[in-house]
């Protein structure tokens, strides 16, 4: 029952009351058809409610993490065979020479799927893991590159992933937002916020960035030294003053009236939700908060189990952005950047993992490990590499992933994927989990059935169980 | 054997163009091809009437034994056609001497007074932006900064306040570089071409693309914008339901092969030399700031640049250390790659300095920054087109990749229209373009634009999907209305606020909202949108800033949102905010709209992100909305000003209530309301918290 309610009762007391009853309940009823965030059914059956998407920002490159190529060792400094074709990448042209992984690759789990050294802790969680390492996508450029994995386009003003999944599927949480997002601190990624906006689809869609601490929605609290107690009686006198202005009918207008209420309740519940303290010591030790290389990215991982625990549905996080230094984007040494870049997102990564199956939330929560491109096997600046769209690794776990499996190939250079899937079967095969039909998610804009994956991706068989 | 080739090509263009014109000859009696014919106003007769406009409906609601809802009450029709033609509600003297004016057309006084308002081309603005896709950046990774684009979208408020005939409008914003040279707003007007998102990125980017890009942008407007159609569909194919052929497209799009972006100069030689010297001397009040931040930073850079050139190969050493002259040409490579590995970047200092150093090179940048604010304006330029001398061929793209050309196609118009022939030469293509889309035998450009007009006063258009007016929009629900509308906006000289005063001063709008599915002829429920509602806020509070006008606006960013501004560089400045605060208070439309960062209290309330044509708004209602609207410091100063405001009028509470209902809701308190303020000031309520309130209400969001 909405504390509004409960304040009209209070305010029309006498035997008016019942009649304000039925007239609330009837408002109440006509609010929750208007909400657009109501909770909606699956089009078929699928194990996966909630998605967190761990977005790597800049590009990692697949064949120094999860795509082992051996034969770039024995042709380290020479140049790529003429056979692969020729390769254009943002700024080199190909012509550079072949440069070896720095890192070793090991077999790991039951699975027996190789992982590189940068992942020790990653690597421990192949058994819940597919790999999918033959995607691509269109473009060499960061920014469009992103708008394609976030939106399905490499042009801006598609609405992003979580914006058609929250359109689709509504969230059963009342009290946080449906689609939450958490940038790197230090920087947001190139394609900025359109890679979480809602396009052309209403702005309830788009998502809601959160931060740790006391305000970690915008706008969240009321002014400096503004009480709770304060904040409800303005909020009681604007219901009751709303509640004259609203026909029982006007749905639009109960729903502006609940969207305060749930506004009020998110002032408590976002605090609570983002508050690690209550966490145990060795979920705090899992997910590396006491390490200054892991805390700030780890913090982000165990808020996106909690986020999910309350019933968010899309969880995006991404990691790197701003400075070069916080990217993957490792033009020149790459040792140093891939080094520091893993040493941050590994182990909260890995704690993400076991901690959502330990609480058996893992069957239910769809993760995705991805970025925008990997990284060529070609050299640049000598000891780095430039983007690499033609062919690259993501990962998916839990939320009905059928784990311990590695599908698809690049080359044997890894530069070219082999019979790849776009981006566009990267979405369709994220909706199957979800229980969505791909073609019955559709928005009319501008005399077009938009959808997120356009005519149609195919959903990478394999990948659910 | 030349000519048997030329021959052989001329068959085969030929041989496409027909099968192209056997394909679109069926599909030619869609209702939206056929000529506008004007038809007699309906002689239904009812005391209901007022403008022909009515007659039309009431026509079509009687043969369906409906009758349209009651009549608005007086104030609440004036604060309905005041936040309609001016995006603000009216002042309490505008409601009182509305209300006191008994005497035959009051209402058509306040219309004709509103229609007349400065505020009133503000407000078409806002919904031409939309139409047009209009945003202050270029979108994309840079996104930078379109520092000149303001001109045009005051050249859209001014031809709306000057009255300027659709016509000439249309043939300005397509064209006014060739039709009228020599008239600076015919050359901003050109901007409309370039309103669209751009993307600038520097590497290998494949330049053919891009141009691609734009071409697609600069085609895709003139069929969402002036014809209805989704012209843009068929850039890869042959429009799935419309008869566009791919063909179509591609000659559309070659109207514009010769038309490249140009900022125009708007100012004498004088004026440069002027610039010149001004930029020298910022740069020299610069200079010494600069080069003491250089100084600190040194030390750090080299001991940085040292530790990391000890770390790189010997032979990258060995090459760096080599004098330039003397490297070997695998020397020069190697010494290149060197650079780039111990290339020291901004952070790498900024984590290496000393606290002091630190405090001081921060004190340094601010400095810094501050002179930037008195940095000269840049000279006046208008944001608009040029023609090249040739005019690049064009070619039909498969699957619309600018890799896979087909065959070259000459310029041309959606031959479904019979439209007449475009001349080859490069300057004279837009032209024809414009002249064709304003001519009489243009059906859609009329019926589309009075689809605009009435879906933008009445909440729902005649046709309800008005960028689509092809197979998969919707029907004209009223099919004579529409075409009556767009006989009439051409009989009157393309005048947009005689039809703006048809529908205003019709019955049909000044119906009450009362309970019913959405319909062309019932006024609608309708929020206000994203700037009127700040607007409106502003209006109301006492601390509006009216200038009309002028380079877009920064004001105050929240932290949390400057956090989401991209850079790689250093992240002091991005935002620099206009020193003088009055400028905060300007109306919402001249406020900078960047492309990837936008401004949350509009883009919660639905302000469209530009990125494609918006032809209507969404209205979605949740709680970031409410979180806004009660907790932002923009709405918490304001709810201050406002009782600022109750309180240098007033010496009574009551005096203070009753103004605040009349300025926010152009009303007086009810007794029922009289008590519940009354209640709330005697449990300690104040009136800023009163304001705030009242600010938020229902009433005030919404149009009666």
């Amino acid at each position: 029952m909405s504390l509004s309610r409960r304040d009209i009762l209070s305010v029309c007391g006498n035997g008016f009351g019942a009649l304000a009853l039925n007239w609330m309940a009837a408002r109440d009823a006509s609010a929750a058809r208007a909400n657009p965030l109501a909770p909606k059914a699956q089009h078929f059956p699928a194990k996966a409610k909630s998605v967190i998407f761990l977005f790597m920002v800049g590009g990692p490159s697949h064949i120094d993490t999860f795509d082992p190529k051996p034969l770039l060792a024995n042709y380290d400094g020479q140049k790529l065979p003429e056979s692969f074709g020729k390769v254009i990448s943002q700024f080199t042209d190909g012509s550079t020479p072949i440069l070896r992984s720095p890192w070793r690759f090991q077999q790991h789990g039951q699975c027996g799927a190789a992982v590189s050294e940068l992942f020790p802790n990653v690597a421990r969680c192949v058994d819940d893991i597919c790999f999918v390492r033959n995607f691509h996508t269109e473009s060499v450029v960061h920014a469009p590159a992103m708008y394609q994995v976030m939106s399905g386009r490499i042009l801006m003003g598609h609405p992003s992933i979580g914006s058609w999944v929250t359109y689709g599927l509504g969230t059963p949480s009342e009290n946080l937002p449906a689609y939450v997002v958490m940038p790197q601190p230090e920087g947001t990624p190139e394609g900025g916020t359109p890679m979480w906006g809602s396009g052309f689809l209403p702005a309830v869609y788009q998502g809601t960035t959160l931060r740790p601490g006391a305000k970690p929605i915008l706008h969240l609290q009321p002014g400096a030294g503004v009480s709770v107690e304060r904040q409800r009686a303005r909020l009681d006198l604007l219901q009751r003053m709303n509640d004259l202005d609203t026909p029982e009918w006007d749905q639009e207008m109960a729903a502006r009236i609940s969207s305060y209420e749930l506004a009020f309740r998110m002032q408590s519940h976002a605090p609570e939700a983002v508050d690690l303290s209550k966490e145990t010591e060795s979920t705090r030790r899992l997910y590396g908060l006491g390490e200054p290389l892991t805390k700030e990215f780890g913090t982000r991982c165990l808020l996106a189990r909690r986020f999910v625990e309350r019933g968010v549905r899309f969880v995006q996080i991404y990691h790197g952005g701003g400075p070069l230094t916080f990217q993957w984007d490792a033009h020149d040494n790459l040792k140093t950047n891939h080094e520091r870049m893993c040493g941050m997102s590994d182990r909260p990564v890995a704690a993400l993992l076991t901690d959502l199956k330990q609480r058996g939330l893992l069957d239910s929560t769809l993760v995705i490990w991805g970025s925008e491109f990997g990284r060529l096997p070609m050299s640049q600046s000598g000891n780095g590499r430039d983007h690499n769209p033609y062919g690259f690794t993501m990962w998916f776990a839990g939320g009905g992933v059928k784990g311990g499996q590695t599908l698809g190939a690049t080359d044997d250079f890894g530069l070219r994927a082999v019979d790849g899937w776009h981006m566009r079967d990267f979405h369709a095969t994220i909706l199957q989990a979800l229980g969505v039909d791909q073609h019955k998610l559709w928005y009319l804009h501008n005399g077009r059935h938009e959808k997120l994956t356009d005519f149609g991706g195919r959903v990478i068989p394999g990948v659910i169980a | 054997m030349r000519w048997f080739y030329i021959c052989l090509l001329a068959a085969a263009a030929a041989a496409w163009n027909s099968a192209d014109d056997a394909w679109v000859a069926p599909r030619k009696n869609w209702w939206a091809f056929k000529k506008v014919v004007r038809p007699e106003v309906p002689a239904v007769r009812d005391p209901w009437l007022r403008t022909p406009v009515d007659a039309f409906v009431l026509e079509q609601l009687s043969a369906k034994a409906q009758r349209p809802a009651p009549p608005l009450d007086k104030a609440r029709l004036i604060r309905r056609v005041t936040l309609d033609l001016t995006g603000m509600p009216p002042s309490p003297a505008e409601v009182e001497a509305f209300l006191a004016d008994r005497a035959p057309g009051a209402y058509e006084r306040v219309v004709d007074r509103l229609l007349q308002s400065p505020h009133y081309g503000e407000r078409w603005a806002v919904k031409w932006l939309d139409v047009v896709r209009y945003a202050d950046t270029n979108g994309y990774e840079g996104d930078a900064e379109r520092i000149h684009a303001w001109r045009y979208r005051d050249y859209v408020v001014g031809a709306f306040n000057q009255g300027k005939p659709f016509d000439r409008f249309v043939r300005e914003q397509i064209a006014g570089d060739e039709l009228y040279p020599g008239d600076t707003d015919a050359l901003i007007a050109t901007g409309f071409n370039r309103a669209g998102p751009l993307h600038v990125v520097g590497g290998n980017t494949d330049k053919e693309e891009i141009r691609q890009d734009v071409l697609n942008e600069m085609t895709g407007a003139i069929g969402s914008v002036y014809l209805g159609l989704t012209i843009g569909c068929a850039r890869c194919h042959n429009h799935k339901f419309d008869p566009i052929p791919q063909s179509d497209f591609y000659r559309l799009q070659a109207v514009f092969a010769a038309t490249d972006s140009k900022d125009h100069p708007l100012s004498g030689a004088d004026s440069k030399k002027q610039y010149d010297e001004a930029v020298k001397a910022h740069k020299e009040r610069l200079k010494p700031v600069q080069d003491e931040i250089a100084a600190i930073e040194k030390p750090y850079r080299e001991r940085l640049r040292a530790a990391k050139l000890a770390k790189l190969e010997p032979r990258l050493v060995e090459a760096v250390n080599t004098a330039k002259g003397k490297r070997s040409e695998e020397q020069q490579r190697l010494a290149k790659e060197a650079e780039a590995q111990a290339k020291v970047s901004w952070d790498d200092v900024v984590n290496a300095l000393a606290p002091d150093d630190r405090t001081r090179r921060a004190a340094l940048r601010q400095r810094m920054h501050t002179i930037n604010y008195e940095q000269p304006d840049p000279l006046p330029a208008a944001f608009a087109v040029a023609n090249q001398e040739k005019a690049p061929e064009t070619h039909i793209l498969k699957v619309g990749n600018h890799k896979m050309k087909l065959d070259r196609v000459d310029p041309g118009l959606p031959r479904v229209l019979d439209p007449p022939s475009v001349p080859m030469a490069p300057a004279g293509r837009r032209q024809a373009l414009a002249s064709w889309l304003v001519s009489p035998d243009n059906p859609l450009t009329p019926r589309v634009m009075v689809n605009r007009i009435w879906q933008l006063r009445l909440g729902t258009g005649i046709v309800a999907t008005p960028n689509d007016f092809g197979v998969l929009g919707a029907r004209p629900a009223n099919p004579k209305l529409l075409d009556w509308l767009a006989a009439e906006l051409v009989s009157s000289g393309w005048d947009i606020r005689h039809i703006d005063r048809l529908i205003v001063t019709s019955a049909v709008y000044q119906q009450q909202v009362v309970q019913g599915e959405a319909a062309y002829w019932r006024t609608q429920r309708r929020r206000l949108e994203a700037e009127f509602l700040r607007d409106s806020v502003l209006a109301v509070s006492g601390a509006l800033n009216r200038t009309l006008g002028g380079p877009s606006i920064k004001t105050p960013l929240e932290p949390e949102i400057y956090d989401l501004i991209f850079t790689e560089g250093e992240p002091d400045n991005l935002w620099p905010v206009n020193r003088d605060p009055a400028q905060h208070n300007r109306r919402s439309l001249y406020l900078l709209n960047k492309r990837t960062v936008r401004l949350p209290f509009l883009a919660n309330f639905d302000q469209p992100d530009n990125m494609t044509s918006c032809a209507i708004r969404s209205t979605s209602t949740h709680a970031l909305q409410a979180l806004s609207l009660m907790n932002s410091d923009f709405m918490q100063q304001q709810a201050q000003h406002f009782a600022a405001r109750l309180d240098s009028a007033c010496r009574s509470n009551d005096c203070r209530l009753r103004l605040a209902y009349s300025l926010a809701l152009s009303r007086a308190p009810s007794a029922q309301e009289t008590a519940m303020a009354t209640g709330f000031f005697s449990k300690g309520g104040n009136w800023p918290d009163f304001c705030l309130a009242l600010l938020n209400r229902n009433e005030f969001v919404y149009v009666p």
